[in-house]
Order: structure tokens, then C-alpha cells, then sequence
């Protein structure tokens, strides 16, 4: 197993080094410059000048991504181009928003969405299999960000339960628990949506299989035939689309931060492209490559314990 | 069926535990503005409406706009206005130094008392490229501090008072910082950490979401009625709309559009404001391109544009036509509709008018252009408006469409033969330099700026009018100067917006709203919460 674990490591520094690779170049192929970002319209010509001076922007593109790569494996980030602030910290502070939200989005759209898949299997081509298609297929269509205008509108305006935007302060659990709740509901349905749909295809697969039919003819209840018998074998692909969604989930966590007014990462992502931030943008790129192989590495770790096939 | 409501009731009772609690934020300002982060506090690297609000809070200059009314300037860290004296050609103006005025207390720099040194350094710093992006503004200029309390500036070539205290203001490079603390904090420190002598102290700053201040107990001018200001990043506009109609904010940013304010007048407990000074929409033609480089097809675009389109993206009252580069409305210097309608300049819409210009300029089929747009509303109805607009005429625009950024990059490299440009300026000197100054022409100029007319004829008198100290006669030679920009025709003024803002009815701002250049409604020691 380690041996596994070493190789898809391995596996993911060619990868890793890509990404941040094309996003230095991309980000300094787009026009605009950090520095007419950073002074406005109204700054003259020779100011624009002395801040890019200041900025490095006037070196070499090689010599900057020597920079770039020589911290990156120092582990320093650098500076904001724009606020000079640590971009460590400024991670360091985004990050928690960014995984609570995530993860509880997660952990919504999974104990949602498998009962729901399951039961609707069960009860194919009956009422509630109607609507939880219909749910589902609504879920799908409906984008994160309006989906969270409605819970908003709904949860935070007309029944004043929740507060409508921000992050909450890390160190207030109330505070916090209440401002990550819309926004994890919102990333949650949507995972639901998809999760429920997959679940109730494997679940139908797996019912029309002779073992399930062999354990009906044994007796058993149906309740342990759908349970231990049919779900244990129709999670595989459901695990797989789980780790698929957490990796979606980060892109849609984006837009969810920017109309939830969280400051996670997807939040400082946005604010890093307008303000055209190089180094804050490449290290929050950084970031996002890690946790997406990180997640991958898991996924295929979880299919090694599951499929011991896999592994060899 | 039973698990999904089990969890539906689980959610609301979680939902009531962790309810906000209004109380929580009692005499502390909310407020939420239209950007995703702070650019800089360091005020003299302060450039966007969002930076500028926030410094304004922080900050002071040697005199100030009066609250709310960004026409009347009145003394703040000086004691009286000054009148200039000449000496050997030169312009003197010298300031008296309020006494007590405290620098905030900051990390390792204790409070301590503003003297002539503090606004010498801080006036070196505004005219240094490097450590200002206002640096322009300040050549020419000489700062001393004869005594503790008396500064002496002196110019090398004498100005207005309405040019001169624009730059001694607080506003752009006019922001006095406390020499201490800012040595000790270095360039970078300033951006994250401002300190300064103003009714609010920097407390904290979290990216991507809020600046925190407190009330300065020591404010010369008394403490504070708020005890502090939560300032928020909020890019989204209905984020913003939500948050206030549910109580999590006090102020808000809102949209320039007439059915945001009304939808927005109607609901209970919320206030819209809406007030100057207004951003003016130009658009600026590029003499030297085909077929742009003929007056006939420069004025029959101007014939062919009509400003009440335009204004009806918007809304009147939101927003209000105008007729010279620099607003009637808001400086001296701007020429009133009925002024230039009795000089034939108003440009009123005549479409027979302008296809017969077409027609005499050897275009009677129209032309077409290539045109980018930004992708933010604001700018993309103006430019959708116009091409249909022109499409009249004949003249057919094919749009681009760009992110805000790109396009501000693109127009600056003459990427536009008609540039729509949405900009606010302290006085007509600085519009007239920056727009219409062939200095300032993209790319090609001594100084590029925003000229992107490549105009060049009223350079003489933009120079005069800068030099000319009686106010009557400098008004009248940038009338002039518009009137010679207007018969060639290398801008089209359209309209200027105005500010929106969104308050809860619980807000006093202190001061009447009529024109604030900061561009927000202005927070200050009489600012408060009345629930």
C-alpha cells in the first residue's frame, strides 16, 4: 500500500508542476498589469512605471518564473503584488472558509443524496421516484449561484433565520456555524442532485443482479437485502462520482464565496484575477492543484481498499 | 420521506440556535463596497472610490470639503484658509497648524502630537513618484516648516486658490500621514496599516472581506458618535442588497440604475441616497484615425448620438445628460446646455444632420469599426447603446467584448478609435490635462494618459488657465478651451452618474448629501446609529 501511495505521490509532481506552470504564463499573457490595477486610471504614466519597477514586473519572464519556482519549493509564497501582505497569511486565513464550506458541502450531498438515490430505486416508477427525479433533474439545472440567491431570499430575508452573507469569525463557533450553513446548503443540494441520480442508477443495476435475487430467494428482509446486500456493491461508482463532485464542488465553492461574500479561497481567487495579482493568483493556484490531486490521490486510495485489484 | 423531514427539522432548529443577533453590532457601522479587496491604504496610493472611502475615514489634509458638499472647502488639520503672497515671483501660502491634532497610536509608535514636520514629510512623499502615485500634481512645489505649527508652500509658478487647496486637501496626495509611523511601517507597511489623525483608527484588515476601525477618542474635533466601522469587500451587488434588507449591514454600495433605487425605495426601514459628484461619460474620438481624422464624420457621430438614450439606460435623476467635458454641475469651469445651445455646441440629435456630414465627408454609405467593450454593465449598455445608435447613420460597430481590466489596457494602446470613458476628476485643470493635453495622449504623449483624442490645440490654454489666479478670467479660458474641443468635435460629453447608495433608515450620516469626491457618502465623527 505504500509502495501505491509513493507512486501516484510520484505520479502527481509532473502534474502539479504543469499547472502552476501554465498559470504563471497565462496570467501575464492576459493583458491588463498589476500595476494600472493597483494605482487606478488616474495614476500617470511615470508612477505606473516606478510600481512596476517595484513590482519585478520589468524582469525577464524566465528570471520570474526562476523566482517563482525557487520560492515556490522554499516554500514561500511571497507577497500580495498589490497589499504587500504575506500571501501565506492571507491563505492561511482564506483556507478554513473554503474547506468547512466544502465539507460540510460534501457531507450534505452525500446523506442527502444516497437515501434519496436508494429509495427512489427502491420505489422505481412509483410516486416518489417520480418526484425525486424530478428534484434531482431540477437540482442539475439550476446554477450554485442562484440556487444560493434563493436560499438567501428564502432562509436569510423572509424567515430571518440565517445571516444572508460573510464568513463569521473562526474563533465563534455560533457565529460561524450560522454563516456556513447557506452556503454549504447550497453547494450540498446541488451535490445532492447528482449524487442522488447516480445512486439510484447503481442501485437499480445492482438490484437486477442474481445475488440480490439469490438473497430474496434465502428469506432475507428486504430492508437487508437492499442495505447490506445491493448498497455495499452499488457504492463503488457512487464513491467515484463523490470524489469527482469535491473536486467540481472546489470550482463552484468560487462563485458560492463571491455571492455569499465568504472569504475563502474562491473569494481571493476572483479579487486576485481583477487585480491582476500574479503571485497571489499562482499561489492560490498552488493551493487549488494540491488539494485536486490530493483528492484524486485519495479517491484512488479508497479504490485500492475497495478493489484490492486496483492496487496491483 | 421521515429522514428528509427528520433533517428538515434538524436544520431548523440549527438555523434558530445560530440566528444573528442585531444586538451584536451596536454602534459599529456596516458597510459594504463594491470591490473584492483593498488595493492600499496608504493614501497616497489610494486611486479607487474604495480605497479613497476608506483613508477618507482615517486621514486629514491641511484643509478639507466640507462634509457632503464637495464645493466649499473649509480649514481641517490648518487653522484658517490662507490668501497667497508673491515672493520673488513666486507663490507662498502658509498654513497654521491646529495644536493637539494626535497621530493614532501603532505598533512601536505611540501617539504623539502632528507638528509642521509630520505634513513636510507627508507633502515630500505625495510629490515622490515612487512613494505616490499623485506624484504629478506636486511638481514645482516647495514645503517647509518654519516653526512647529507653521508650514510655508511654496509653488514656482502661482495658482488658484480652487487648484492649490485641491492639492492640500483631504483627497488624493493632499492626505497627511504621521512621518513616525509611516517610517517605522515602511511603503508596504502604509498599504495594510494606515495611521493617521483622523475620526477612525485602523484596527484590523482580513483580505478578501473587511477592514476594521475604531473610534479615535483623542480626534480633535471630539469623539467619534459611532464606535467604530466595519467595512466590508462585497463585489456582488445582490449580496450586498440581501445583507442590508436582512440587517447584516448599515450601508451599502448600490447600483447606478433607476430600478434598483426605486425597487430599493420601497422597502421598509431602507434609505436610498442618491448625490454627486457625478462621474462623467465622455466619448473621446481619435482625430488621427480614418475616417475619424475628418470633422464632418466626428461631428456627424455627435449628430448622431442622442443623450436621452442614453440617460434612459440609467434613469434621469440617476444619472443627468451633460454638455462639456468638464460638469456644469459640479466645478467651475463647465459649460451649461443653454450655453453652448447659443453657440450651436450642443450637439442636439439631428440624423438628416449627420448623414449629410457622412454624405459631404465622402462616406454617404457609412463606415464600420471594430470597437471593444469592458464586460461591466456600466460600460457595455453605453457602447450597445451607441452602436445601435450609429447603426442610424449608417456607421456599423462591431463590439468586443473584454474583461474591465483588458479593456482599460487595450484603449490605452489606441485599441479604440471611440473610447467611452467614465471618470471623475477634483477640477477642470486636471480634466482638461489628463483628456485633452496632448502630454497626455496614449501612448505617443510625454506623459501618457487618457488623452485618446490625440488632441492638441488647447494646450496653450489649458497651461494659462492653470497660471491664472484670478478665478473669473481662469474659468473663462477653460470655457474657452471646451468651446475649441467642442467645434472640433474630439469629445462627445453624454452624461454624468451619480452616486447610489443604500442605507438603513437607523443611519445619520451628519451632514447633508449634496457632493462628496470620495465618491461614498462620508463617514465622520458625527456619523451615527440612532437604534
Amino acid at each position: 500500500m505504500l509502495r501505491y501511495i509513493l507512486q501516484r505521490l510520484v505520479f502527481s509532481i509532473p502534474v502539479f508542476l504543469g499547472v502552476v506552470t501554465i498559470v504563471f504564463l497565462v496570467v501575464r499573457v492576459i493583458p491588463g498589469d498589476p500595476a494600472v490595477a493597483a494605482l487606478g486610471d488616474y495614476a500617470s504614466k511615470e508612477a505606473v512605471e516606478a510600481l512596476r519597477q517595484q513590482m519585478g514586473l520589468n524582469e525577464p519572464l524566465p528570471l520570474q518564473y526562476v523566482h517563482f519556482l525557487g520560492n515556490l519549493v522554499r516554500g514561500d509564497l511571497g507577497k500580495s503584488m498589490i497589499t504587500a501582505s504575506p500571501i501565506r497569511h492571507e491563505i492561511g486565513h482564506a483556507l478554513p472558509y473554503t474547506l468547512e464550506l466544502t465539507v460540510l458541502a460534501i457531507i450534505i450531498g452525500t446523506i442527502l443524496g444516497i437515501p434519496i438515490g436508494v429509495y427512489t430505486a427502491i420505489r422505481r416508477n412509483q410516486l416518489a421516484d417520480y418526484i425525486g427525479r424530478v428534484l434531482s433533474l431540477t437540482g442539475l439545472s439550476v446554477p450554485a449561484f442562484y440556487l444560493g440567491i434563493l436560499l438567501i431570499l428564502l432562509l436569510a430575508i423572509y424567515l430571518q433565520w440565517l445571516p444572508a452573507v460573510g464568513g463569521g469569525g473562526m474563533d465563534d463557533l455560533r457565529e460561524n456555524v450560522s454563516h456556513v450553513i447557506l452556503p454549504a446548503l447550497t453547494l450540498g443540494l446541488v451535490m445532492m442532485a447528482s449524487v442522488a441520480r447516480l445512486a439510484r442508477s447503481a442501485m437499480l443495476n445492482v438490484l437486477r443482479q442474481d445475488y440480490v435475487r439469490t438473497a430474496r430467494a434465502k428469506g432475507l428482509k428486504e430492508r437487508v437485502v437492499h442495505l447490506r446486500h445491493a448498497l455495499r456493491s452499488a457504492l463503488i461508482p457512487i464513491v467515484s462520482v463523490t470524489g469527482i463532485w469535491a473536486v467540481s464542488l472546489i470550482g463552484d465553492s468560487v462563485t458560492v464565496e463571491v455571492v455569499f461574500a465568504r472569504p475563502g479561497l474562491g473569494k481571493m481567487m476572483v479579487g486576485a484575477i481583477l487585480q491582476r495579482d500574479y503571485t497571489a493568483l499562482q499561489s492560490i493556484m498552488v493551493v487549488y492543484t494540491g488539494f485536486v490531486v490530493a483528492i484524486n490521490l485519495l479517491i484512488d486510495l479508497i479504490y485500492g481498499w475497495v478493489d484490492p485489484r486496483i492496487r496491483h | 420521506m421521515r429522514t428528509m423531514l427528520a433533517l428538515g427539522m434538524a436544520l431548523a432548529v440549527l438555523c434558530l440556535l445560530v440566528a444573528p443577533h442585531p444586538a451584536d453590532a451596536a454602534g459599529i457601522l456596516r458597510i459594504a463596497q463594491n470591490t473584492s479587496d483593498l488595493r492600499s491604504m496608504d493614501p497616497h496610493f489610494a486611486t479607487t472610490t474604495q480605497d479613497r472611502s476608506l483613508v477618507d475615514m482615517i486621514f486629514n489634509g491641511l484643509v478639507r470639503y466640507k462634509p457632503g458638499d464637495g464645493s466649499v472647502f473649509e480649514p481641517d488639520l490648518a487653522t484658517s484658509l490662507p490668501t497667497p503672497r508673491m515672493e520673488g515671483g513666486k507663490q507662498a501660502w502658509t498654513f497654521q497648524l491646529r495644536k493637539g491634532v494626535m497621530c493614532h497610536p501603532s505598533p512601536g509608535v505611540p501617539s504623539y502630537e502632528l507638528t509642521s514636520e509630520d505634513v513636510v514629510y507627508s507633502l515630500k512623499k505625495s510629490a515622490d513618484k515612487n512613494r505616490s502615485a499623485y506624484a504629478a500634481d506636486y511638481g514645482g512645489m516647495t514645503v517647509e516648516a518654519p516653526d512647529a505649527y507653521t508650514v510655508k508652500i511654496t509653488l514656482d509658478k502661482p495658482v488658484s486658490p480652487i487648484l492649490f487647496f485641491a492639492n492640500v486637501a483631504n483627497y488624493s496626495g493632499g492626505f497627511i500621514v504621521c512621518k513616525k509611523a509611516a517610517e517605522k511601517l515602511g511603503p508596504d507597511g502604509m498599504k495594510t496599516q494606515p495611521v493617521g489623525t483622523g475620526p477612525f483608527m485602523f484596527k484590523s484588515y482580513s483580505a478578501q472581506e473587511r477592514v476594521q476601525l475604531v473610534a479615535n477618542p483623542a480626534y480633535f474635533r471630539g469623539r467619534p458618535q459611532l464606535d467604530g466601522v466595519d467595512y466590508r469587500f462585497m463585489p456582488d451587488i445582490s449580496s450586498r442588497e440581501l445583507a442590508l434588507r436582512n440587517g447584516q449591514l448599515d450601508v451599502i454600495n448600490g447600483a447606478p440604475d433607476k430600478a434598483w433605487v426605486d425597487k430599493m425605495k420601497g422597502v421598509s426601514g431602507v434609505k436610498v441616497d442618491v448625490f454627486g459628484v457625478g462621474e462623467v461619460v465622455t466619448l473621446n474620438l481619435n482625430m488621427t484615425v480614418a475616417p475619424l481624422d475628418k470633422v464632418e464624420v466626428r461631428k456627424a457621430i455627435a449628430y448622431g448620438l442622442d443623450r436621452d438614450e442614453f440617460l434612459a439606460l440609467i434613469g434621469p435623476g440617476i444619472a443627468e445628460n451633460v454638455y462639456s467635458p468638464v460638469p456644469a454641475k459640479f466645478l467651475a469651469g463647465g459649460l451649461t446646455q443653454a450655453e453652448l445651445a447659443a453657440k450651436g455646441l450642443d450637439y442636439k440629435t439631428d440624423l438628416q444632420k449627420a448623414k449629410r456630414l457622412l454624405a459631404q465627408a465622402g462616406y454617404p454609405n457609412g463606415f464600420s469599426m471594430d470597437l471593444i467593450t469592458s464586460e461591466q454593465t456600466g460600460y457595455r449598455v453605453l457602447y450597445e447603446s451607441m452602436q445601435a445608435q450609429l447603426a442610424k447613420v449608417g456607421i456599423k460597430v462591431d463590439l468586443k467584448l473584454a474583461d474591465h481590466a483588458t479593456m482599460h489596457s487595450m484603449i490605452r494602446k489606441d485599441a479604440n478609435p471611440l473610447a467611452i470613458y467614465i471618470a471623475w476628476r477634483p477640477n477642470a485643470d486636471v480634466y482638461l490635462t489628463q483628456f485633452l493635453h496632448s502630454d497626455s495622449i496614449v501612448v505617443t504623449g510625454k506623459k501618457p494618459n487618457t488623452n485618446f483624442s490625440h488632441y492638441n490645440k488647447i494646450d496653450g490654454l489649458i497651461e494659462q488657465a492653470r497660471n491664472e489666479t484670478d478665478q473669473a478670467k481662469q474659468v473663462a479660458l477653460w470655457k474657452e478651451a471646451q468651446i475649441k474641443v467642442l467645434d472640433d468635435m474630439v469629445v462627445y460629453p453624454i452624461q454624468y452618474q451619480n452616486q447610489v447608495y443604500a442605507r438603513s433608515t437607523a443611519v445619520d450620516y451628519g451632514h447633508e448629501l449634496i457632493s462628496v469626491l470620495a465618491l461614498y457618502p462620508g463617514i465622520d465623527e458625527k456619523t451615527r446609529l440612532t437604534k
